[in-house]
């Protein structure tokens, strides 16, 4: 972990609840474009200018078949890997005490500490 | 003729409970009141003392993201295009997840750190810059208020669509009418200016009063009443149709309707009806079969005419559709006594032009008129019989009939004929061809391409998922959980919702093709009619009015929102951070009621004769947001380098670079509402990519930011 230290010599860390964050966040964004690339090639693949039977369309549950494999599964799989996400991945952190909150509670005893 | 949604089958069960629904609101607010004299007010008022829990977060953020376009304009478009609409809202597989864990979190702790009550506070005190709050405060209000305006007109619209035909509605409107009959501002429709009145002095009521508690838990009550209505509707609506897999397969067969104008015999068992009224139903007898039509805009009859020119119609193509119309399987009551004779071409095109004479013309109906088109002459045909004053412009409808020249007929020359609309008769991509609705890229009337090309599938999931964490409507709920336990239930809890509200929307509309045909004519009522029709089959008339409280309970989450917004702006930014930092609890509590009373007043004012492109200016305020916000806030998010001209540059180019594309629209496609697409991507996808680059680079050619700000937002003290 990055650290520095001023004049008086205090040292100072980097705010774990920014690493957790930014981990976090990149995370995200690579589910967000494992999705895509899962849901938008797969549809254009098997549900683009397809030439079909009127009447007799390949259904799985009822919906064309490209709904379900480019839409439906990973829309299910995302909510899978969501739920992991939120309850195993991100973490608890202490996220502070705003300046209205301790004037409310009156005083520093107010600042809960979470579970890290 | 068409029958109120409300007043189905007589009753007034749907009237009475939409009714009961709204006096919960008010209760609603007058609760929330309460919270306001026991805290801080500012903190309470406007991001309800960072104290919301996993519901009320979960639900006050689901419902915001979901306005009225969720059940209004998205069931259109799934009627309109059908299962493509599956890809388009697609990325909301990850909104939840992407626009409340991408930012939530950090953006939360550095609120708290900094103390700041709204998004400009958040910016303003990361960097310590004035001018910098300023900036994101004249920005949100400029995009803000265009977006209520916009969403003002869009709750009216949708209560004028469920009052339809309710007597003491109807009564009061005509009243309304007299009143203002000879004052031009209050327009011509009281209709919806009696409704625009409800719907403004309600949420302006609700929302001033109560404040962001009032706005939550109403979001609360909002959003419990979309997703019961939609997980109602699933099952009816399927078992209505017959399954899921007979809709998908009755979809195949189905090809787009034409549009265009026709001419209707009257009987003599017609004889008292002095109107044509849209969505009535006709037929034209050819060659021995029946070809089925719908009246796409009401059109009055004068007496003892027998013959009436110029009604604007859409054709059903699909042959099973017709035969189960003319079987009665469907909701269609044909008028009796009249008849289609004549209907446009296929290969035309109709719509609308201005003309103008320099002296006294009468054109009878299907006259042919020359005038210059970039230095080439045209014809075009009215279509109605029309009575042009010397030096007057006139708007009439056309049609620019195929394979006529001005040397095969005669012409009539000296009429000026300026902004001819039209568009083809006929859809531009899947026209004639079965199998448009269940496969990509979907049918579209104006767009050779289809309704989704692959280009803006991929702008979709930016657009959804991406901007959605940009929009500062967001933001300010993010500010506003209680820890990080409440965040990470929240976030799941808003992807099931969203999966039991989208999944089953477009099951449920691509049911309602099938179901209630020829709905093209007004696509926006599909919901409220669809609902409706379910209802009636199970005889529960009181539960239709529960599930058209839906879409209204969309917008006035969205207005809300927005009006707090732009009030919270100008009182905590602009008042109490820049003119009067000493003001007391007093002033500011009376300045905001003001501020939100204002606001909300002047923006239903402005609401009485909007502008029209409706849903366009909601898109362009979305990604405009995004575009302007987006880059900024992540990077002083996770950038410790980040500064003030790094971030204010990359937002003003992000501004600029969004704005250029609808500039370069109004010039490339003739209206600023239709934007330029560079490369065939969405302006958002522009806007977004200009931004992160301009801000990137910006901000590593200018000064590193005071070592203060860095540590107090990014460092913490190391503890012996």
């Amino acid at each position: 972990m990055e650290s520095s230290s001023n004049s008086s010599s205090e040292e100072f860390e980097l705010d774990p609840v920014f690493l957790n964050s930014r981990r976090e966040a990149w995370c995200i964004l690579g589910v967000w474009f494992l999705c895509l690339i899962w849901a938008v090639p797969v549809s254009y693949l098997m549900g683009y200018g397809r030439e079909l039977t009127p009447g007799n369309v390949p259904t799985i549950l009822g919906m064309p078949t490209w709904i379900f494999w480019g839409i439906v599964l990973p829309w299910l799989a995302a909510d899978v890997i969501t739920t992991w996400l939120c309850f195993r991945y991100i973490r608890n952190d202490n996220l502070g005490v705003s300046p209205e909150e301790l004037a409310e509670a009156g005083g520093s005893d107010a600042i809960a500490k979470e579970t890290v | 003729m068409t029958t109120s949604v409300l007043l189905a089958e007589g009753s007034n069960a749907a009237l009475v409970t939409f009714l009961i629904y709204t006096l919960a609101v008010f209760g609603i607010a007058a609760l929330s009141n309460q919270l306001l004299k026991s805290k801080s007010f500012i903190s309470e008022y406007f991001l309800g003392s960072r104290g919301l829990g996993v519901w009320a977060f979960a639900l006050t953020f689901a419902a915001t993201s979901s306005s009225g376009g969720s059940f209004t304009g998205f069931p259109a478009k799934i009627y309109t295009h059908g299962w493509i609409l599956a890809l388009w809202i697609g990325s909301y597989m990850v909104v939840p997840i992407c626009t409340m864990g991408l930012i939530g979190k950090r953006l939360n702790q550095v609120a708290r750190t900094s103390g700041a009550i709204t998004i400009p506070d958040v910016l303003r005190d990361r960097f310590n810059s004035a001018r910098f709050g300023l900036l994101t405060v004249v920005l949100i209000v400029f995009f803000m208020s265009f977006n209520l305006v916009a969403q003002f007109k869009a709750g009216a619209l949708i209560l004028k669509v469920l009052l339809n035909d309710v007597d003491i509605f109807e009564s009061f409107s005509l009243s309304v009418a007299e009143w203002t009959s000879g004052v031009g501002f209050f327009g011509s429709d009281s209709q919806y200016l009696v409704c625009l009145l409800f719907f403004g002095v309600a949420v302006i009521a609700y929302t001033t009063y109560g404040g962001f508690h009032a706005v939550v838990w109403t979001d609360v009550m909002q959003g419990v009443v979309m997703v019961v209505g939609v997980l109602i509707l699933l099952p009816l609506a399927l078992s209505a149709v017959g399954g899921l897999d007979r809709a998908t397969q009755e979809m195949s067969k189905m090809t787009p309707p034409m549009r265009g104008y026709g001419v209707v015999e009257i009987g003599d068992s017609a004889t008292d009806i002095s109107y044509l009224d849209k969505d009535d139903w006709l037929q034209m007898e050819t060659d021995g079969s029946t070809r089925v039509f719908r009246v796409a805009a009401a059109k009055t009859i004068n007496p003892g005419t027998k013959t009436v020119y110029g009604v604007e119609l859409l054709e059903i193509t699909t042959p099973s559709e017709v035969e189960r119309i003319l079987a009665g399987e469907t909701p269609s009551d044909f008028v009796e006594g009249m008849a289609v004779t004549q209907f446009s071409d296929s290969q035309a095109r109709f719509g609308e032009a201005v003309f103008k004479s320099d002296s006294a013309v009468t054109l009878a109906a299907y006259s042919l008129v020359t005038y210059e088109l970039n230095g080439q002459k045209q014809l075009i045909q009215t279509v109605t019989d029309v009575t042009l004053d010397p030096g007057i412009e006139k708007t009439i409808s056309v049609e620019i009939p195929p394979g006529k020249n001005e040397v095969a007929v005669e012409s009539i020359n000296g009429i000026t004929v300026s902004n001819v609309s039209t568009r083809s008769v006929s859809y531009a991509h899947g026209s004639n061809t079965p199998g448009v609705y269940v496969t990509g890229p979907g049918p579209s009337a104006t767009d050779s391409l289809g309704f989704l090309s692959l280009s803006v599938a991929i702008s979709f999931f930016f657009m959804w998922a991406i901007s959605g964490a940009g929009q500062p409507s967001n933001m300010v709920r993010l500010m506003a959980f209680k820890d990080t336990l409440t965040l990470r239930r929240a976030i799941f809890t808003v992807a099931i919702y969203y999966t039991c509200i989208y999944v089953p929307l477009v099951f449920i509309f691509c049911c309602a093709r099938v179901l209630v045909p020829g709905m093209e004519t007004e696509p926006d009522r599909i919901m409220p009619e669809i609902a409706v029709y379910l209802t009636n089959g199970i005889g529960a008339a009181w539960l239709g009015g529960l599930l058209i409280a839906a879409p209204f309970a969309a917008v006035m989450s969205t207005v809300d929102s927005f009006l707090l917004m732009i009030s919270s702006a100008m009182v905590r930014d602009i008042y109490q951070r820049n003119i009067n930092p000493d003001a007391s609890e007093g002033t500011i509590k009376k300045l905001s009621y003001l501020c939100t009373l204002v606001v909300g007043s002047a923006a239903m004012i402005v609401a009485i004769n909007p502008p029209n492109f409706l849903q366009d200016i909601i898109v362009y305020v979305g990604s405009g947001l995004a575009a302007c916000f987006l880059a900024p806030v992540v990077f002083l998010l996770y950038w410790p380098r980040s500064n003030v001209q790094g971030c204010t540059t990359g937002m003003l180019a992000g501004f600029a670079a969004h704005f250029s594309m609808y500039v370069m629209g109004a010039f490339v496609n003739d209206s600023f509402f239709r934007p330029y697409q560079l490369l065939n991507f969405d302006p958002i996808i522009i806007g977004l990519v200009v931004s992160f680059t301009v801000t990137y680079f910006a901000t590593l050619a200018t000064p590193a930011p005071p070592q203060e700000l860095v540590r107090k937002y990014f460092y913490r003290r190391v503890e012996n």
